[in-house]
């Protein structure tokens, strides 16, 4: 009997203990943020104030896609913006292959093989794994507001709804929702694409508490902590297409996912494009000039709101379409303009 | 006759909630120079109108071709209830013989022509209501007398049917009933009319427009003026219409209606394209997203 009982006391402090320690491994759905806190690195305070009244992920999530939720006192809020969606210019998964490279065509290829759109916004998935926002040249664009949101998620959700959305300032519980719904789509271990050696030094190091340093070094190599952004000029865009040919396939897919999400059936534009010879017509015709309504302008400079008319177009930079997808683009229309 | 009502119905509705692709602009604008076209507006969009039809270009030289008169002036708002739904409000100066109006409008749209599927058309239903604001005059035999204030409305109900039948070419016809609660003598309250509309797209934002009214009216048929010349007319109009870009659009058009609703341009055109009665119109839309 008194063996029976120390087995039992034994058994029951190993699994207390198990509950109660540190993840000792992990599988490809655990968060990073989680192994990166367990090796030592706490990370930024993207974290939201659940205790906050009202604060929910599901609440967070209907204002990314819907542009409003149900108020906390119950009944819907205010629409967030009139104009967009966080949905216009973000995707929700992941739309880069390897996280760690910043490359658009082969996010062009990614997104299309996915079904998602090919946009101007970083997707928001693994958004709180980031460390800086609006990064680069977005401070020509807008200026000193891109200080409060450069390291601040918080300030970045607020200039996109504010600046971006061109909507309303959002409420606190509304914004501790949206880092709530954000942080049901954080990075996982699976999305780092670790090798067979990079994964033993890390589950090592979550084992022994030793070498920590490398284990975060190889998780925070694998993606990247914030989104580069170079605004490229439409002549310079004009002319570096003089030197390269357009591949008119790929501009189908520039066209179809990049363009039509927003102007097909006029989503967001006043604008229509759709499948018809005058619109190509149109797009080709203007091409060349130098005019707002030409697809080097567009994309490099977007369209800009007016008095009175708040819509808008962001522009593409450099890291979200290339001179030579522009090209692309550019030949496409060309074909179906003849 | 009921359950084939019905079927149509139930066809309609079928088709038009099916997963097709549609086409969404068949027309660019939700009016096509006076007559309404199947488009509705999206939800949440406003479209500020203002609708200007000059005096007759016959006029010549005293009243610089008509350009420093104004038969009939819009100025209205419409607003999508839903993708499906608009209404619209708005005040005419009017040209018939009920002015000073107050008009109200509302569309729906029935089904939407698909560029592959089984519906061929779009088909829009439109109810309007005019209510005139002028003084009452002293006389019993004009409209104006205004005997009892119902005599003040008037309405109108169409059904339009339109097809892009190329990505350039576009056709609406309609079949529309006015109604008016005061007529002359020898009018009726009734008046059936057919609407045709015609619109050729030379370019992604330039076109050419044609509308045409024919109303079914014997005492339209007859009567005629003092010098015995046809005294009603149907109105017959051309135009142009350009798309600015940012929900703004442009038409510039020649027709012989003056008046601008449909309640006062089907009953009471009463000028002539051969006699230089004809003028110069145009309307400027802006929509804005609320």
């Amino acid at each position: 009997m008194k063996r029976f009982y120390i087995t039992f006391l034994a058994a029951t402090f190993i699994l207390c203990a198990s509950l109660v320690s540190p993840l000792d491994t992990f599988d490809t759905t655990t968060r990073v943020s989680k192994v990166l806190d367990i090796l030592g690195d706490k990370g930024p305070d993207h974290y939201p104030d659940t205790k906050k009244f009202g604060v929910s992920a599901e609440r967070g999530r209907n204002i990314v896609m819907n542009g409003f939720s149900t108020r906390p006192g119950g009944g819907k809020t205010r629409r967030q913006s009139k104009h967009f969606l966080c949905t216009s210019c973000h995707n929700l998964e992941q739309e880069d292959p390897v996280l760690k490279y910043n490359d658009p065509q082969e996010r062009l290829l990614y997104t299309s093989k996915k079904g998602l759109p090919f946009l101007q916004a970083t997707t928001l998935y693994g958004a709180v794994n980031r460390v800086s926002f609006y990064n680069g040249d977005y401070e020509k664009k807008y200026g000193d507001l891109v200080i409060a949101a450069r390291n601040d998620i918080r300030g970045a959700i607020q200039l996109c709804a504010t600046e971006c959305a061109q909507g309303r300032k959002l409420k606190s519980w509304e914004l501790e929702s949206i880092l709530a719904y954000l942080w049901t789509i954080d990075l996982k271990m699976g999305d780092l694409q670790l090798s067979e050696d990079e994964l033993k030094i890390i589950n090592k190091s979550i084992r022994n508490r030793t070498m920590k340093d490398s284990a975060i070094q190889i998780i925070k190599s694998k993606y990247l902590d914030g989104s580069q952004a170079h605004f490229g000029s439409a002549q310079a865009s004009i002319e570096a297409g003089k030197n390269l040919e357009g591949n008119p396939d790929n501009g189908q897919l520039v066209y179809e996912n990049s363009c039509l999400h927003c102007h097909k059936d006029r989503r967001y534009s006043y604008l229509l494009l759709d499948d018809s010879k005058m619109t190509f017509k149109h797009l080709a015709n203007k091409a060349a000039g130098y005019s707002k309504h030409s697809i080097y302008q567009v994309v490099r400079y977007g369209v800009f709101s007016k008095s009175g008319k708040h819509s808008y177009m962001p522009q593409y930079t450099m890291e979200k379409m290339s001179d030579q997808q522009l090209e692309d683009l550019r030949s496409y229309i060309d074909l179906r303009a003849e | 006759m009921k359950n084939y009502l019905l079927k149509i119905f139930c066809f309609l509705v079928i088709t038009s909630t099916q997963a097709q692709e549609q086409i969404h602009q068949t027309f660019k604008d939700s009016r096509v120079i006076n007559a309404h076209s199947v488009e509705t507006l999206r939800k949440g969009i406003l479209d500020f109108r203002v609708t200007h039809r000059f005096g007759d270009v016959g006029g010549g030289w005293p009243t610089f071709y008509g350009l420093e008169t104004a038969s009939d002036v819009f100025i209205g708002f419409d607003y999508g209830l839903t993708d499906k739904m608009m209404v619209g409000i708005s005040r005419t100066k009017g040209s018939g013989p009920l002015r000073q109006n107050i008009n109200s409008f509302v569309k729906l749209k029935v089904a939407t022509q698909e560029i592959k599927g089984t519906n061929p058309f779009s088909l829009s239903i439109l109810g309007s209501m005019s209510f005139s604001t002028m003084q009452s005059s002293p006389i019993p035999s004009d409209l104006n007398f205004f005997e009892k204030s119902v005599h003040r409305f008037s309405y109108h109900l169409g059904v339009l049917i339109a097809s892009r039948l190329s990505e350039r070419i576009a056709m609406q016809v309609a079949g529309s009933w006015t109604y008016r609660n005061i007529v002359e003598a020898n009018d009726k309250n009734d008046l059936p009319s057919l609407g045709v509309v015609f619109k050729y797209q030379f370019s992604k934002a330039f076109g050419l427009i044609v509308d045409a009214t024919f109303a079914f009216s014997e005492f339209r048929s007859n009567e005629v003026n003092r010098d015995d010349s046809k005294r009603f007319h149907s109105p017959i109009g051309v135009g142009f219409e350009w798309e600015t870009g940012g929900g703004h659009v442009f038409q510039i058009n020649l027709t012989n209606a003056s008046g601008i609703m449909e309640t006062d341009y089907i009953p009471y055109t009463t000028s002539s394209w051969t006699d230089g009665g004809y003028r110069l119109g145009f309307t400027i839309s802006r929509q804005f997203k609320l």
